[in-house]
């Protein structure tokens, strides 16, 4: 795992509130409820930050935020890098 | 009906005597890239996409589904429809944040209504959700590939005159199940507009619009995409996701194109500033801005006072900041504030006692002890008339409060395959609004929605006062409050519910003085006591794709987890 990978989960860790739960990079966290969907707003904004991609919202749908490990290959994929 | 004055006898007439070389539409993705198209651009790619949809079939009548993301193509594809004399909708397209369940059923509701011939979709269309969209037996689904750079010229047969045919198809802001369909003819869209140019003073030769708001609304459709369209102004859009994500880019826009007309709910007003790091804010201009115009919330003092006092350093002229009361069964706008008045809408002070128990307007002092105050949405438009009636269904006399009615000459005949929606709605050429307001000396306030009201021991409070007065407490998450009425069956009435939520999680640990604080604010702000308070923490209140606080959905969830204040399901009183 990487550090910003391990960034994103203690960043999602307190998101949800619940410091007791345990989750790596490839914990399903949307089609299973831990996160709703207003949360990913933030969550994008924290992998823009964890990246330095400007990420385009609009190219990116619910199951690319699943995981973690899908957050980074989404923002490998669509990421832009800023200037 | 008489047609319209702008002579034209259609939309299309309209975009077609455009002078070609103007930029029209300028979609920016961020801020290294931007697309524009010229008016000549535009009508090329739109007459390239109605024979891709003529090839299909699609004729005169034919409804024509557009679910794509925000861009210039799905715009020339709403028009390729309307040149063939088809009835194009857009619809949301699905975005991370939707609920998939919410989406998927909202989806199937209304493409079952709109029975449409194609429904035109981008390649990107998550295959999981396809199977949600309702398609008639003879219909098909198209994928349009991006026809932006279409060269040759297409020809089209010359449409009849059909001003009196329906243009398309708007949806009216239902938050959530099914929304309603709201067909509107070519000429109720051009008289809308001529009364709404009036009004602004708009000109297309030097007028500018930004624009955040979704197409498949009234105001990003009419207001940031008709009106541009038929007067031939250059609109600066990006999409409402990207703004959400980043809404300092309207400060950006703004600045770069130098846009002199906006519309945005009330919320932006106070999101912009706050989500834009003031070290930041120098960077921009908004010097061009003529009218930044708040719509589509009963408008707010304190939002507009906040995005003022912000901005006034970076160019924002005094009397910039205005309103409007608008809907997608009027086309668009019902009243206007006044453009060239310096200090804005007109606010006013009334005694809140009176207001509350009476639900009279008696005019006070500014400041005056227990007044309440509100921000007009303006003046008529030519040719629209307003009711306010009582809960007994009699016409009230102005400074009362009562539900909206409207009449004009861009008023919907109807929602689109919903005769029973129809006629709850419309009465003897009266549309019933379900909104709340009351009228003084000429000018319409929009107070809220009749169903939020919330009546206490016969005294009407509304949600917004109480939420104000609570979002100001240093303790608690600004827009982040929602007040609500439980039905108390001891006391057969209402009782006042607050759920806030505290800016960090720490401040749960002892809540009672912040709450013995609340207390004591609204019964010194509007003499209410209220029944529990609810501190959650950050995040825990249901928010809108918006950003703002949704009141049914927040309700719904204190209701699940708090059962014991949910008398009303149990019982029969209104099965």
């Amino acid at each position: 795992m990487t550090e910003e990978e391990q960034q994103m989960i203690d960043h999602i860790v307190r998101l949800i509130r619940k410091p007791n739960l345990s989750i790596d990079e490839n914990t399903p966290l949307v089609s299973s409820g831990l996160i709703d969907s207003m949360a990913l707003v933030d969550l994008l904004l924290k992998l823009e930050d964890l990246t330095h991609k400007r990420i385009p919202p609009g190219k990116v749908q619910p199951k690319d935020m699943n995981t973690v490990a899908l957050m980074f290959a989404t923002a490998e994929r669509v990421g832009k890098a800023r200037k | 009906m008489a047609g319209s004055m702008t002579g034209f006898r259609n939309l299309i007439d309209a975009l077609a005597a455009a002078p070609g070389d103007r930029p029209f539409v300028t979609a920016w993705i961020d801020e290294d890239e931007q697309e524009t198209v010229t008016f000549a651009e535009f009508q090329r790619c739109a007459r390239s996409q109605a024979k891709m949809l003529s090839e299909h079939d699609v004729s005169v009548g034919d409804r024509v589904i557009i679910l794509m993301p925000q861009s210039i193509p799905a715009m020339t594809t709403f028009v390729g429809a309307m040149m063939l004399g088809a009835i194009p909708a857009f619809l949301a397209y699905p975005n991370f944040k939707v609920e998939a369940s919410k989406y998927r059923s909202g989806l199937a509701g209304v493409t079952a209504n709109l029975k449409a011939k194609v429904v035109v979709i981008d390649d990107a269309f998550p295959e999981e959700l396809l199977g949600h969209v309702s398609v008639s037996e003879e219909a098909r689904l198209l994928r349009t590939s991006d026809s932006k750079n279409v060269r040759t010229e297409v020809e089209l047969p010359e449409l009849e005159s059909h001003s009196e045919g329906l243009a398309f198809i708007q949806h009216s802001a239902g938050t959530t199940g099914l929304q309603k369909g709201v067909a509107l003819t070519h000429s109720a869209v051009l008289r809308q507009l001529e009364h709404l140019t009036c009004a602004l003073r708009v000109d297309g030769a030097k007028d500018s619009v930004y624009s955040w708001l979704p197409l498949y609304h009234d105001m990003g459709l009419i207001a940031c995409f008709m009106l541009p369209m038929v007067y031939h102004m250059r609109v600066v859009m990006q999409s409402p996701l990207d703004w959400v994500m980043h809404p300092e880019t309207m400060l950006e826009i703004i600045s770069k194109y130098k846009c002199t007309l906006a519309w945005m709910p009330n919320f932006a007003f106070q999101f912009v500033p706050r989500r834009t790091p003031r070290n930041r804010w120098a960077q921009y201009d908004l010097s061009s801005a003529r009218a930044l115009i708040n719509c589509s919330e009963p408008v707010r003092s304190s939002s507009m006072r906040e995005f003022e006092s912000a901005f006034s350093c970076i160019g924002l002229k005094s009397g910039t900041l205005q309103s409007s009361y608008a809907m997608a069964e009027n086309v668009f706008a019902v009243t206007q504030s006044e453009v060239n008045r310096p200090s804005g809408p007109k606010q006013i002070w009334a005694d809140g006692q009176r207001f509350r128990s009476m639900h009279l307007i008696a005019p006070v002092a500014e400041g005056t002890p227990g007044a309440v105050s509100f921000t007009s949405s303006g003046r008529l438009l030519p040719n629209n008339e307003v009711r306010i009636l009582s809960e007994s269904a009699t016409m009230l006399a102005p400074g009362y409060v009562g539900e909206i009615l409207i009449k004009s000459d861009s008023l919907f005949t109807g929602y689109y395959n919903r005769p029973d929606l129809t006629a709850k709605a419309i009465a003897e050429s009266w549309c019933h609004t379900g909104d709340l307001g009351f009228t003084l000396e000429d000018e319409l306030y929009v107070i809220g929605r009749k169903k939020d009201l919330l009546i206490v021991g016969g005294e009407n409070f509304y949600p917004q006062d109480i939420e104000e007065i609570v979002a100001s407490h240093p303790a608690l998450h600004d827009g982040r409050v929602v007040a609500m009425g439980l039905y108390n069956a001891d006391l057969g009435t209402e009782d006042i519910v607050v759920v806030a939520e505290v800016e960090r999680e720490e401040l749960l640990t002892d809540t009672a003085e912040v709450e013995r604080e609340l207390r004591n604010l609204i019964v010194a702000g509007i003499g209410v006591a209220v029944r529990t308070i609810f501190l959650k923490p950050p995040k825990w209140i249901v928010k809108s794709t918006a950003g703002k606080a949704a009141r049914s959905a927040t309700r719904e969830k204190l209701l699940k987890e708090h059962p014991e204040l949910d008398v009303e399901s149990g019982e029969s009183k209104d099965a």
